[in-house]
């Protein structure tokens, strides 16, 4: 792989990133090249040295989505940043994937929950307001206009809590994936075991 | 997971490494790889997403400077906040070999 497939390569993974960034990402790898041809090492050499580009790309790319989630917690974010996690499983946090589907599926069943308590106590609510609408409705106590408006605000909050507790879950299991994926791709092909290069 | 100790070791340490260079004197990013692509068996395509992220968290700031051969190259200064990074992990780092030593020097 000489330099202008490698920056090639590089540039093709980096696609869907702030312009700025890719320019400047480029840029660092060719001002790398330019060094170590001026300290006297060939094209492919240097090219072997660097690694995979379409694996930097991910780890780049990974990096900006966290960067992202970080620094703004959107639904928006919390997606780029679970993409950037998957586009690095494929490369080697495939293990977790078990764990990441279990803890997904708690996360999916209490936000339904709390989406049902929600739905719950608006209906509630709608009889209190309503109480025509029930053919039979309920009697004593339990059938006051009070007694239901309470009930319906108990379970709205009861709601909103199981989905604050669900977003601060979330939360907390993005950012541990985010910080073993760090550690975990930061260093890792070393000069003295390069990379196969398979795609010449 | 077979990746051996050295490897795991050397994942955590990278960047405590990099702020103990930047912290001799500012650097640009060929010079940095080579050293620690030398001193440690690093990947030299690995200091850019190291570099970038550590630029992001207020570790580093860069400038241009003019250099004698080529284009201006881009230069890694340590910050405030990198400066007193690279120290809280020097002393966890200091505390972690001292406890490893001793326990080895115990068993041995």
């Amino acid at each position: 792989m000489n330099r202008a497939m490698f920056l090639a390569e590089l540039r093709m993974g980096l696609s869907g990133l702030p312009a700025q960034e890719i320019e400047e990402t480029v840029a660092d790898y060719d001002a790398h090249f330019s060094e170590g041809m001026a300290a006297g090492r060939g094209e492919a050499a240097i090219a072997t040295a660097l690694g995979d580009p379409a694996r930097l790309a991910k780890e780049l790319r990974a990096e900006a989505g966290f960067r992202r989630w970080e620094s703004e917690r959107s639904a928006g974010s919390l997606i780029g940043a679970v993409i950037a996690l998957l586009g690095l499983a494929t490369l080697d946090l495939i293990f977790l994937v078990p764990f990441v589907c279990v803890v997904a599926a708690i996360l999916i069943a209490m936000f339904a929950s709390a989406v049902a308590l929600a739905f719950a106590g608006g209906a509630v609510w709608l009889v209190a307001l309503f109480p025509g609408m029930m053919a039979v409705g309920p009697t004593g106590i339990l059938g006051s206009a009070a007694a239901l408006w309470l009930g319906g605000i108990g379970l709205i909050a009861a709601a909103i809590g199981l989905g604050a507790l669900t977003w601060l879950l979330l939360d907390i299991v993005v950012r541990g994936l985010v910080n073993y994926a760090r550690l975990h791709f930061r260093l890792l092909d070393s000069a003295n075991n390069p990379q196969p290069q398979d795609k010449e | 997971m077979s990746e051996s100790l050295q490897v795991q070791l050397k994942k955590g340490v990278l960047e405590m490494c990099v702020l103990a260079l930047l912290s001799k004197g500012d650097n640009y990013a060929y010079d940095i790889a080579a050293r620690m692509a030398e001193a440690v068996g690093m990947g030299e395509g690995t200091i850019y997403p190291l570099m970038r992220r550590m630029q992001n968290d207020d570790l580093v700031t860069t400038y241009l400077q003019e250099s004698a051969s080529g284009p201006p190259r881009k230069y890694y200064k340590l910050t405030k906040a990198g400066a007193a990074a690279l120290k809280s992990q020097r002393a966890e780092w200091d505390a972690f070999e001292i406890a490893v030593a001793k326990i080895l020097g115990d068993a041995s």
